[in-house]
Formats: structure tokens, sequence, C-alpha cells
């Protein structure tokens, strides 16, 4: 065996290895970490063994293993050289295809890289954003070299570091370089590296003193350490070579834990390779300079990774912090002096040697310099390792590398440092990630874990995980860090099954905060950060779970209750006319859909289904249930007249009045409950029908009049006046229904007044809103489009016109122009589709200058280009104009539907408190103005919204406005709402196959017969159609319902 | 000699010796519950907790472990440390209601509810009686096993020990067990704050000065069975 006995041995050593490797002979890196391992990268390694030495190509090309590439999302994963193409995903099937490409220097198109959004190929892995925008440093060899072959690393310029250092720097060079490069513990604490050194330095050194490599990575999330340790082991021995060097330093030990079976296994190589060459152990390449290495496996203890707990581990006693001082750099293991650093503190070391301290402090920012290997996980597109300097911001680690959130949720949080590290929400994106901000973010920087969280993710279900895992890996020494961490899981479990107060709420903090001062060890001291993060900037969830008994990301089981029905705004049980559905009961079904919402038939048309959205089928990887379909389904089929459960009260002379502003959706809904309650109820509309925006906003095509005139017919009773052509402001005051007897007012006129353009071109001819357009043909059967149409805005009454123009018969065209992207248009999703399937065109990224007539003629306007910016706080990239670059786009017709509010000006006169947008200033739990008396609800109040959403707050509106007249208490804790009923699911049903059914496509007449006319586009589902799709349904209501049904039939066995 | 500063006080104490004893030296009391002269300090009951250092970097630190260093100010009773340890009774009256010593400590330190989930555990985990039997016994029979919530005191594997002499040492420096409350048997009821009478507790309206200063008395909340 080769043995070096001088630093000119391993030179040539060196110049041999090199000298024999041909730059020009192409090579396969696959990826054989343990997260590539994990999606089967031994079939590739065996399948690239088996072709190479098959077509007996092992001279022409190598085959390495590598460590961690990186982009664990995409594994496995395999980089070619010379072209340095990086292909994702790959099968086994396709290695042949990838070596006999590079073998031609060639690639393989389509198992390259290709972002998904844009659809850009990448042929070099440099160029793709998530390695682009990063600077892998530490990382940079961990692709390039086979992690158990030492002369891989050598050829790679490995063991230059030590070389340097042992041929004529003295250890106080050593030290001062490390100190002047600024290098602070990576791992978490962000302790000077080089200080820490000269410390022990300066310790005596009669006894021996220990240099100890802190492997003993346990935060949920994070997996750099591994993967350095598994990559490129001979990095951190080099780095501990000249820790121990610089110091002093007798021995070395490697403390890894033992759930990190790969990482110690190259670990072991890598030292039996180092010891046989000579690089550890005694007199190491002919100098004075020993050193030998010890592997510790810990028996995985979270705790252990706490220095203090970790050196009582190595010494085999239980892992438990001790009060420092005396700190081990004094007294360490047995009591000597000892150095604990990082992985990848030590991996740091070569390179800091290698390029000179300058040189690496140039990288980061001042106080903080170098780069941090951050693990990226949770709900981002691409998981992965990112190694990226410091001070860069979260927004660019999370949009530009880790390319956003993986569906259309938004991001809300990314969670850094483990268990004991804090929640930083999306409007601080902007900050510098560095030891010092993260910490004043009330946050820690940890080992580097990154956990990036959406809506779909519950802060308190969050801090409950975090309280979990530390209440089971507290030591448990100090009282108030293991009786504190209990305490605070029960608070939080209390939370989150509704049972908590706002008293236990600030016992919450007040103990978070208690544990954080008076616990000894680091785990105990922020043990607290995930409470005290999460109430610090999302109290607001708290205040929902307390208050409201709510869990507004659909998380906390015990307050969810089945996702579809916890969805609704009004509650609909759409698990159980799904379910009743499947056993052919229609009847029963209608009447679950009429129970708590009184326009079926319009929400079968037009709801935004937020039910889908959040079917559980969908957000675990199936399509969501297509609960809409289904609801069309039962409304056209069953006679409305069945549900007659609702008791009626006729009113009497004496009964309370009450006036209702606005006979849309909400004022409807409002008048029938309160109406139903032996009110009289007085329903004043400005508009000569009622109905509201589904009666002017909302097209035919998509709710016929028919049934929405049915819908709204069936709502009136004797209880009810409505009075049309009525308007609040023009023909009647707040103040004259009071004289006039009332005793209580709704305002529900709704949002009817457009935004305009800033340019004024709303005064030009041939230019309308988007309401006033739709209101022209909906309400008079006007048509008010011409020849070639533009539309401007991206929202729903865009569309909605933009379709509408498409129907009206002297159109050419119909071009809607949007500022940003299609991706970020507000507008249903299904809409969008219809408007493009119909032949609408979308211009993207375009805002309008200035509006073009000639002769009292629209002619066009003028439209300058945009490109994408930053990331607002939305997560949604801002627009940046582009005044340069500016086009003419020729319109006969022009619709601005860039938004709708209020028209409310008189109402403060009336003395109701409005917002600067004209929106009444409300209590948003009762509902009450600031007048007596006086509530307001429905797109008045919360701007252009859902049509669910109205009805909701209507409903609100009645119980509040009943309360009132009772003078009861008009804010009254919400009730949990879970799954109570009972039904047998079908003995056919499975919930394997439930995940791979697709959902049903919903009939739509033909794209060529829309024109021209308004007929509804969306059919009706067939009954056979309904059967299956109610079959893929998960009943998640079992859950709830089934134990309940098990207990009883117990109970029954019992008595029996 | 270190020279330390102690609420403003001067003290000079030999090397070797922690915030607690100079602080004790000077008279300043501060509540312990898992230390014992004659045992090594270990720091976890954290009653001890007292204030070192000033500003920003003023921390709490547990005075029974902390050594005693040149020029340390150390504060004993300030704001920070009195909130702090109230917690920690609240905690151990949520814990072990029915220690004696735990109630006296409350009552002590104006603790008067605890608005946990009441507990009734015996061990508030201090370690006296491990190192009692480790040092002074020269038995290491018992000792701490798991961690975490699962952690507890015994022999390894519940096996009856070899070493173990019976010498009671354990449970002669129990802070948690000694002098417990125990209801509604008059004969042995020791009930905190009523002198081995029969308890007050039973009947308040007849002790009203002498009644249990705890309010509701937890340790009365025990069903009785």
């Amino acid at each position: 065996m080769l043995k070096l006995f001088s630093i000119d041995d391993l030179r040539n050593l060196r110049e041999i290895i090199t000298s024999d490797i041909d730059i020009k002979k192409p090579c396969i890196n696959i990826c054989g970490e343990t997260a590539c391992l994990a999606s089967e990268a031994n079939l590739i390694v065996r399948a690239a063994k088996g072709h190479i030495l098959g077509k007996r190509l092992h001279d022409k090309i190598s085959l390495r293993i590598t460590g961690c590439h990186g982009f664990c999302e995409m594994g496995p994963t395999i980089v070619t050289e010379p072209q340095n193409a990086f292909y994702v995903k790959v099968k086994s099937e396709d290695v042949p295809r990838i070596i006999d490409a590079t073998l031609k220097n060639k690639y393989v198109d389509e198992l390259l890289y290709t972002d998904p959004k844009s659809g850009t190929k990448y042929y070099s892995q440099n160029e793709i954003p998530f390695f682009k925008n990063q600077k892998r440093t530490v990382f940079s060899r961990n692709q390039k070299i086979d992690p158990i072959r030492i002369y891989d690393y050598i050829a790679s310029g490995g063991y230059l570091a030590i070389e340097k250092v042992l041929s004529g720097m003295t250890r106080e060079q050593v030290v001062n370089e490390i100190k002047n490069s600024g290098l602070r513990g990576r791992g978490g604490a962000g302790f000077p590296t080089g200080l820490k050194w000269e410390m022990l330095a300066k310790q005596p050194s009669d006894e021996g003193k220990y240099i100890v490599c802190n492997a003993d990575e346990g935060d949920p999330g994070a997996y750099m350490d591994r993967s350095l340790l598994e990559g490129n082991p001979h990095g951190v021995i080099e780095g501990m070579l000249i820790g121990a060097f610089a110091t002093g330093a007798t021995k070395a030990i490697v403390y890894v834990r033992n759930e990190y079976p790969m990482a110690i296994k190259h670990l072991i190589i890598a030292l039996s390779q180092a010891r046989d060459l000579g690089l550890i152990g005694e007199n190491i390449l002919g100098t004075d300079f020993s050193l030998d290495f010890e592997v510790v496996k810990g028996a995985g203890a979270f705790v252990c990774g706490e220095e203090t707990a970790l050196m009582r581990s190595v010494e085999g006693k239980v892992g438990e912090p001790r009060q420092r001082p005396p700190f081990p750099v004094e007294k360490g293991i047995y009591g000597k002096p000892t150095a604990i650093n990082n992985v990848e503190t030590w991996a740091n070391i070569p390179i800091i040697i290698e390029k000179g301290a300058s040189e690496y402090a140039k990288i980061g920012t001042k106080g903080n310099s170098g780069t941090k290997i951050f693990s990226l996980v949770g709900k981002i597109k691409n998981t992965g390792l990112v190694e990226v300097p410091m001070g860069i911001t979260i927004k660019k680690i999370v949009y530009d590398i880790g390319g956003g959130s993986i569906g259309n949720a938004r991001i809300k949080a990314v969670q850094t440092g483990g268990p004991s590290g804090g929640c930083i929400p999306a409007d601080k994106f902007d900050l510098h990630i560095d030891y010092d901000s993260l910490a004043q973010a009330g946050s820690i920087m940890g080992s580097g874990g990154m956990i990036v969280m959406d809506e779909k993710t519950c802060m308190v279900d969050v801090a409950k995980y975090f309280m979990n895992f530390l209440k089971s890996e507290s030591c448990g020494k100090c009282f108030t860090c293991r009786k504190g961490t209990q305490r605070m899981y029960e608070l939080l479990d209390e939370i989150t099954r509704g049972q908590g107060t706002m008293e236990k709420l600030d016992l919450l903090e007040e103990l978070a905060l208690a544990v954080k001062d008076t616990t000894m060890c680091g785990l105990g001291q922020t043990a607290s950060n995930p409470v005290l993060s999460t109430l610090k900037y999302f109290h607001d969830e708290y205040v929902q779970h307390i208050i409201y008994k709510r869990c507004p990301a659909g998380v906390c089981t015990e307050l969810v209750g089945a996702p579809c029905q916890n969805a609704c705004p009004v509650g609909t049980e759409a698990w159980r006319y799904v379910a009743l559905i499947e056993k052919g009961e229609y009847e029963e079904a209608y009447k679950v859909i009429r129970a708590p919402n009184p326009f079926p038939s319009v929400c079968a048309r037009v709801c935004d289904h937020k039910c889908e959205a959040n079917c559980r089928l969908g957000t675990t990887g199936g399509q969501p249930i297509a609960v809409r379909a289904l609801k069309r389904f039962i409304t056209d089929t069953v006679d409305p007249s069945v549900y007659n459960s609702e008791k009626f009260i006729p009113a009497g002379e004496d009964s309370r009045r009450i006036a209702v502003i606005g006979a849309g959706p909400s004022g409807l809904t409002a008048a029938y409950y309160l109406s139903l309650d032996g009110y009289r109820v007085s329903v004043f509309e400005s508009e000569d029908r009622p109905g509201g925006m589904l009666a002017c906003g909302i097209p035919e095509y998509r709710l016929p009049r028919n049934i929405l005139e049915k819908e709204i017919d069936a709502l009136l009773n004797e209880n009810i006046k409505l009075e049309c052509n009525k308007a609040l402001g023009r023909d009647f005051t707040v103040d004259g229904l009071f004289k006039d007897g009332f005793d209580a007012v709704f305002l529900s006129m709704g949002a009817h007044k457009s935004r305009t353009l800033e340019f004024g071109a709303d005064s030009a001819p041939h230019v309308f809103s988007s309401i006033n357009f739709l209101k022209a043909y909906n309400l008079r059967g006007e048509f008010l489009a011409k020849g070639r149409v533009g539309v401007i805005g991206g929202g729903n009454s865009a569309v909605d016109a933009a379709r509408a123009a498409f129907r009206q018969p002297d159109v050419q065209n119909v071009v809607i122009l949007y500022r940003r992207t299609i991706n970020e248009m507000p507008a249903y999703e299904e809409e969008i589709k219809a408007a493009l399937e119909e032949g609408v065109e979308i211009r993207e990224l375009v805002t309008p200058g200035s509006i073009f007539t000639q002769n009292g003629k629209l002619t066009g306007i003028e439209c300058f280009q945009n490109v994408l910016g930053d990331i607002d706080a939305s997560g949604r990239r801002q627009p940046v104009l582009n005044k340069s670059k500016k086009t003419l786009v020729s319109f006969d017709t022009l619709i601005v539907g860039i938004g709708e509010h209020p028209d409310t000006g008189f109402l403060k006169e009336m003395e109701i408190a409005i917002d600067s947008d004209g929106k009444p200033i409300i209590d948003p739990d009762t509902l009450a103005t600031s007048r007596e008396g006086v509530f307001a609800g429905g797109d008045l109040v919360t701007g252009s919204s859902t049509v669910i959403g109205a009805i909701a707050m209507g409903k609100k509106a009645a119980l509040v406005i009943g309360r009132y007249l009772r003078n009861e208490e008009l804010w009254q804790t919400p009730e949990i709402r879970l799954p109570d009923f009972f039904l047998e699911p079908s003995p056919e049903s499975d919930v394997e196959t439930d995940m791979e059914l697709p959902r049903i496509e919903i009939p739509e007449i033909p794209v060529e017969s829309r024109a021209d006319n308004f007929s509804e586009v969306e059919r009706t589902i067939s009954r056979e159609a309904a059967k299956v799709e109610c079959g893929r349904c998960l009943r998640c209501d079992l859950a709830f319902t089934q134990k309940r049904e098990d207990e009883i039939a117990a109970v029954g066995d019992k008595a029996k | 000699m270190i020279n330390l500063i102690i609420n403003g006080l001067d003290v000079h104490v030999p090397e070797g010796s922690t915030v607690l004893e100079a602080a004790r030296f000077l008279g300043f009391p501060i509540p312990t519950l898992c230390y014992l002269e004659s045992l090594s300090p270990y720091g976890a009951c954290r009653l001890c907790v007292v204030e070192i250092g000033e500003g920003a970097r003023a921390k709490l630190v547990s005075s029974c472990t902390y050594p005693a260093t040149e020029g340390l100010k150390v504060r004993t009773s300030s704001e920070r440390v009195v909130k702090a340890r109230r917690m920690v009774i609240e905690l151990l009256l949520a814990t072990c209601p029915q220690s004696k010593t735990i109630q006296d400590l409350a009552s002590a330190h104006n603790v008067r509810r605890q608005r946990f989930r009441q507990e009734h555990e015996d061990c508030i985990l201090c370690g006296l009686c491990t190192r009692m039997c480790e040092e002074q016994m020269m038995a290491k029979a018992i000792g701490f096993r798991g961690r975490g919530e699962s952690r507890s005191i015994g022999t390894p594997f519940d096996i009856e020990s070899e070493v173990c002499r019976r010498c009671g040492g354990c449970m002669y420096v129990c802070p948690a067990c000694q002098l417990r409350c125990t209801f509604t048997n008059p004969e042995k009821a020791i009930c905190g704050g009523c002198a081995n009478l029969a308890p007050p507790c039973v009947e308040k309206d007849q002790f009203k000065d002498l009644m249990c200063y705890m309010d509701p008395c937890v340790a009365c909340e025990i069903k009785k069975d």
C-alpha cells in the first residue's frame, strides 16, 4: 500500500493522478445519496454499469457515483461531463440513452430539466434557475467526486490546504487566517470559529485536547450535514486536520448520529483511506504533527447536538447538557479542553486556507462571511439543498431558487432553524439572511433547515408539531424545559381542538417567555421560538381558532371536520349530499343542499366552489370531486318543493320592521331568513328587478334568467315587501326609514361603481365600464360592443364582459389586455379557459397608455409593454412598466373592467362611517356599522366578492339583526360543525382506486354554437356520471360519524 | 478570593464557590428544591434562577450551578427573576400539588392559583435521590431513565437493584414526597398551613383563619376513592 512520508510525496501523488486523467473523456455522475437512493438510484447505477460493461465502453466513458447534487426534488439526477447536462427523474431504462448521447456529445432532450411553467429546456446545469442563483462552494465538489475514492478527492484539489498548512504555516498563522475569514460556526449559534480555536490553542496541552465534529443533525427537514459527510467526507477530515494543527489538539472525534448509516460508512472508509496514505495518524506527511480520529455514533437523542450534552454522550453518559461556564474549551471531554464545530464549519476550513482569508471574506456580508447551505423543503416547487452567500434575501431563495409555491396556494412563511427556530412571514421576505437578522426576526439560523409554508399550513398546528417534537426530545433535566414544553403542547393542543381561551393564550405566551428565560441549554432557551414567533406574526390564526373556532388553513381536524363543509361559507354538507347521490336518494340530497343555502340553483352554476379547492382528494394528489356539477345535477333533477322544513311565522301588524337596502344575494338572503322569524321586511332595490349582481353582472350564458327568477320568487313571501326602482340616497334616507317605523336597517347595495383608468379614458366615445356594459345587456338587452373589442382587466367582471361581447352580433374579435400574465389573473380558471376556447385573445403584460379618437369615434389605444418584476407580498410578480416599448392597438369598443367599489358618498350624511374606498366601516363580528341599528354586508363591505360569500353574510346579518331586535348579545361564540350524520359507505368504494379515477368532464355546448347567442354553456351531468363521481369521494365525514356509530353499536351490543 | 456584587453588595468568596453560596452567605433568600449542600449541584428545578449581566446581555442562570466569577453582577430578586420563579412554582403546583414543600413555596411567593390542567404526580425529577444514592451512599442503585416526557427515576429496566441497601436516603431527601397532603384521612393528613389538624379544607368555613392557602386547594380536588 502506498504511504506518503513527506509533503513532496503528496505533491507527486497528485501529479501522477491528475496526469492520468483524460479531461476529454466523458463521464456520467450519478447521484447516489440517500434521497436519490430512495427514488431507486441504485437501479440506475446497476443499469449504467451493465450498459458500460456490456457494450465495452469502459475505455470511452467513466462512471461516478457521487454525493448529493442538491436538486433532490428532481432525483435521481445525473450530471454528464463535459457537457454539464443535468438529467432529472432518470429511470433505469433511460440510462443507456444518456450514456450513448454523452459519448456522442449530444443530449437526451426529454430528460433534461425543463421549467414546468415556462417550458424552457436547460442544456447546462449552470443555467437552471435552481443552480444559477446559488453560490456552490462547499458543495461544489459533491457532484465531481466519488466520496469513497480518495484519489478523486486529491485529483480535484483535495488535501491541498493541509499541504499548504504543513509546508510552513505556523499555528498562529492558521488561527489568524480563520479569524480573518470571519467564519462563524455553522451549527447555528454563529460563534466565530477563529476565536474558538484561539481559545483552545491557548489552553495547556500537556494532558491533550480534543476537537469534535458535530454531525448530530437532528432538525426535522435539515440534511445538509448528512449530504456533506456522505458526499465529501475527506473535506471534513481535511478541515479537522487543519483545526487540530492550529489548536494543538491531539484527538479528533466525529460525533455522528446513528441514523445516518451511509454517512458513517463513507466516513469510516474515508478515514481508513487517509490513514493508509499517512494523512492521519502519527507524524503526518513526515512532520511532527500527529492526529488520530475516532467516530462516535450518537444514539438518537436530539439534545446530543448541544455541545455539553454531546461531550457527556462521548464519555458514555446520558446526553444531558450542563451549565456553562466552564466552557468546553476550558473543560470538555473527560475534563480536557475541547472545541466542537459543526460539519459545515469544518468543510469550510480547507476552502478558507486554499483561497485565503481575504478572498473568502469577500463572499457574504460584513460580519457574516461565506456561504451557507440551506435545506429548502416544504410547500415549495424545488426542494433540495441550496448553498447561497450569507446576506441573500429569503425572497431570492424561495422564489428564484425554490421556484415559488407548488400549487396556487400563496406562500405565507418560512420556518428556519428547525424545531427551536421560528417562522418568518411572507411580508418579511426581504430580510437578508444572516445570524443576527434572523435572531432579530425571532428565529435562528440553526443548522439551516428552511421549511416553506403556504396557506394550507396552519401555524398553530406547526407550533404544536414542533412542541410535540421538543417535549419528547428535551433531555428532561431542567424542570421548566421538560414541563414547559409539555404544557405548551397541551395548551396548543387545546387551541387546535377549539377548547382554547384568550386567557389560556396569554398563559401560553407567559409560559413561553418563562421557559426561554429559566432553562439552561440552547434547546430549552429556543424551545419557545415556534410559539413566540407564530404568536408574533400569526396572532390572528390563534384568534381564529380560539374565538371563531375555525382553522383558516383547514388543518386542525377537530375544528375542520370534512374539508368541503369547512370551506363552504354557509357550511353546506357537501360530503353528505355526495353520499346521498351515490345512494340515489336525490330528494334527500336536495334537502341537504337547500337547508343552508336559499340559492341552490344559482350556486350550482356560479359558485366559486371552495369545497372543490379544499377537497381532500385534490389536496392529496388526486382530482377534486366535481361538487358544483353534482349540486347542479340535483337542483336540475329535483323539484324544489320537496324542501318544506322551514318554519314560517306570519307577521302581524305589530311585528318589528326591517329595511333591507339592495336585493342582491346578501340582501335577499337576510330578508328571507328574517321573514321566516316573523319580522316584516321591506326590500328596496334601485334597479327595476331584484337579483343585484346575479341579475345585472353575471351573464345569461352562465346563469339563465328563468332559473334566477324562479329562485328569487321562491324566497319572497307575505312577510317581505319588495320595492324596485328605489335607491337609498336618491329616493329615501336612513333617517327617513327610522322615522317610518323601521327598527333596523341592513345595507347591501353591493359594489357597482367601476374603477376608472388614470388617463381619463372613460369619457371617450365607445368606452364602457364592464359593469355598465354588462348591465346594458343583462337589464335592457342592448348590444354595446361593436367591431374590434378590447377589454382591460383580469378579474371576473373583465372576463365576463369579454365573453359577453363575444356573443354580441356585431363583434369581430375580443382582446383582453392584462398587466400581468394569465397565471396571475384573478378570474376563475374555468372562466379564463372558456374565454380562450371561445376565441377571446388574452394579451399579457400590457398597460394601457392613452386613448385615440377620430371624429368622435374610438380608434384604438396605446399600450406599454410590462416586464414581470419583483415578487410582492401576495407572492405574485409585480408588473414593471417599460415606457420605451409601446404599441398601438386598434379598437372600436373598449371595456374597462379593473374592479368595482361601492357608490356610497351619501352614507356619510346619514351618520354611517365609510372608509376611503367607500365601504361602510363595520365590526366584522357583528356587521354593525357606526350607526345604531344599521348593519351592512355583501359586496358593499367586501368589494366584489363571491355569491356564496354574500349569501353567508346575509345569513349572518339575519342572525345578528334578530339578536339586536331581541336585545341579545350580538356576538356569540360560533359552534364547531363536524359531520354528525352517519351514512353507510358503499361497499365497493376503495380509497386506492378513488385516488386514480379521473374527475368527470362537465358537458358543455360546443364552442361553435356559442357565438351570437346567450344560451347556457354548461350542461347537467348524467345520472350514471353523477354516481361514478360520487363513488370517488373519500368520505372524510366517516372519521367523525363512523366512530360514533361504532360506539352506539357497542352500547347496543352490551344492552343485549 | 473572588469578588462579586450581589444586589449591589460586594462579597468575597473562596474560589470554586457558586453564586448561590455567595448569595446565601450574604443572607439573600433564594428558594431551591434540587439543591442540598452535601450533594453536587445539578440545576434541575430552576427555582434558584438569578439574573446576571447587564443590558441586553442580562440573562437568568441557575445560581446553584453558576460559578462565582470575578466582577460578576448578580440580582437575586429582580422583577424578571420573580416573574420567572413564580411561573416555575405554578408549574410545580400543576405537577405535584400535594407536596407540602411546594405548597409552602407557593405560599411564600404568593402564588395562589395555577392555570394549567391539574396533574397529580409524585415526582418533580429534581434528581436529589439519584445524587444521594450515588454521592453519599456510593450505591448508584437508581438513576434517570428516558428523556423528555418519558424521563423517570428508577433502576435499569426496573429490575430490583442488587446494590440497593434499602437505606432510605432517597426518600429522606425527596422534596416532593415528604409531608404529603392526604386530604380526607384526618389521622394522617398534613394539609398545607393547617398545623396538622383535621384538614380544614373539608369544612373551610369553620377554619377560616387556618385554611389552606390554595384557592381552590388543588390537593383537595383529588377525587376521593
